[in-house]
């Protein structure tokens, strides 16, 4: 099969072919339909995320099942899915304490580039390499944990479905479980992948006014279409004096971070009023620190807190976010902006870092 | 009470084991950092770094201690009491960087080379203790 895959940090996304082994017992085997291009998979490939290279990039998919191991039940071949990167074990400490999104031995896998049974099942010439985040959906197929797959209606475009599997359940869900109430005033610094997606779900839970901070000004456009009230381009304007002026000196209720810059995150934590809530969702280097006012914690009552998958089990919430989108309130199609064919991947990843906004996505 | 009470008792443990590393199959990993990489460490305080030599050289690095002179690639802060748990095996990097119990600067995708090698490392630290007489801190207090 072919796959993209980086073979070491730096070195520039290549499109190779693969073996790929058939399911373990617990495993299913999916034939890829569409797959996202985020911001993470980019930072395995730069080493800021340092992950176990060689790696198969791509943990946002959607597809259908064509092999499954012996002892899978739920799953049958036929089925339409979408992937997880997050295949909760529901024994740990974490799933048992109601955290699925912290399953330990998700995590693990994530770090150590396995399944979740510890397997690496793609090989490059005969050698066992990694898959991102227990995934690995930049390939013409994948072998991933039964945990790993929800299905979707069989009518469901695979294109607007995969990106079900992180950017929506992330946006989403960190709005839906932030302290947000009907009427509040919400900040949203950037509007990519994921923060159009926390206008999504902030609009979803009630707030009447949404700002988005973003350099792009097609994810401004985009943002403003699906919710936002007022967007900022900071190339243009200081942010946060602008979210002052709008919020009349007081600051936003709840401000999300959702780039992964340590100075965003002080951003988002600086705008929040008093008594206000800061949510960091965007993923920074495992090594960087951040700086902000300790005295803002008691003085201001401010509460600082970070957002992983959004909070979400996508065996939950997948089926919930597919009723959002059958009904018109959650939507995925004006997010794609561009597709493309898995030979053009290393071409999407330029796009998707020269900034040019909205969502790249390839499509069989 | 730390587990190293001065930097010389912390040499004579941690500083003796790096010595033994360059000599293992798995020191030519440090030609993958590429470059100097720096442990500084607090209680007690004292620096020590692997310094990378020519591929023709006998052992792939040397040992040097105290203040830098040369370029440092990458570096790991953290206590000795950190340190040798973490050569025991007992720290998990990942938790550990994000409790700030290491403090990591540089380009830490470098230190990826080495991770996937760390189980085979660890039972050289227990056996290195052992061989040293310092059996005593084959076991850590939780």
């Amino acid at each position: 099969m072919r796959a993209a895959v980086v073979s070491d940090y730096g070195e520039p996304v290549r499109i190779v072919s693969l073996e790929i082994d058939d399911p373990g017992p617990n495993e299913v085997l999916v034939e890829m339909r569409a797959s996202g291009v985020c911001h993470s998979d980019w930072h395995a490939v730069s080493g800021r995320l340092p992950l176990p290279v060689p790696m198969v990039l791509g943990h946002e998919g959607a597809g259908v099942v064509r092999k499954v191991g012996s002892r899978v039940r739920q799953i049958q071949p036929g089925d339409c899915v979408v992937l997880s990167w997050i295949p909760s074990c529901g024994s740990c400490w974490w799933c048992t304490d109601g955290h699925p999104e912290l399953c330990e031995r998700a995590n693990d896998a994530a770090v150590n580039g396995t399944l979740a049974s510890g397997d690496k099942r793609v090989r490059w010439d005969g050698t066992p390499i990694s898959v991102f985040s227990a995934t690995g959906t930049l390939a013409d197929f994948a072998v991933v944990s039964e945990r790993s797959v929800v299905t979707i209606p069989s009518d469901m475009p695979f294109e607007e479905a995969s990106l079900l599997g992180c950017a929506v359940q992330t946006g989403v869900g960190a709005a839906l479980r932030s302290p947000i109430r009907p009427g509040d005033t919400i900040l949203v610094v950037g509007a990519g992948g994921v923060g159009l997606n926390i206008v999504q779900g902030a609009r979803i839970r009630g707030a009447a006014k949404i700002i988005a901070v973003d350099l792009s000004a097609t994810n401004r456009e985009l943002a403003l279409s699906l919710g936002a009230t007022l967007t900022i381009n900071p190339a243009k304007d200081d942010p946060l004096l602008a979210i002052l002026d709008y919020t009349h000196d007081r600051g936003v209720d709840v401000a999300f971070e959702a780039v992964g810059q340590v100075e965003l995150v002080a951003l988002a934590f600086n705008a929040a009023r008093r008594g206000g809530t800061a949510v960091a969702i965007g993923v920074p280097a495992p090594n960087e620190n951040l700086s902000i006012n300790a005295f803002a914690f008691p003085s201001q009552e401010k509460t600082l807190t970070g957002s992983w998958y959004g909070g979400s089990f996508a065996p939950r919430d997948i089926p919930r976010l597919v009723e959002l989108w059958k009904s018109g309130h959650l939507r995925l199609a004006p997010l794609i902006k561009r597709r493309y064919r898995l030979d053009d991947t290393p071409k999407a990843f330029e796009d998707l870092i020269s900034g040019r906004g909205g969502r790249s996505v390839i499509a069989w | 009470m730390a587990i190293f009470e001065s930097p010389e008792s912390l040499h004579a443990v941690l500083g003796t084991f790096f010595e033994r590393l360059r000599q293992v199959d798995q020191a030519y990993l440090v030609y993958q950092i590429g470059g100097t990489l720096e442990f500084i460490f607090n209680k007690p305080s004292t620096r020590i770094r692997w310094i990378p030599q020519p591929p023709d050289s006998a052992l792939p690095f040397r040992i040097a201690y105290g203040e830098p002179t040369e370029p440092v690639l990458l570096t790991f802060e953290q206590d000795g009491d950190t340190a040798h748990r973490f050569w025991l095996g007992r720290v998990n990097l990942q938790q550990a960087l994000a409790r700030q119990q290491v403090i990591a600067r540089g380009p830490l995708s470098r230190a990826m080379k080495l991770i996937p090698h760390l189980d085979t490392i660890y039972p050289l630290y227990q056996e290195h203790l052992v061989a040293i007489g310092r059996s005593d801190l084959l076991e850590v207090r939780r």
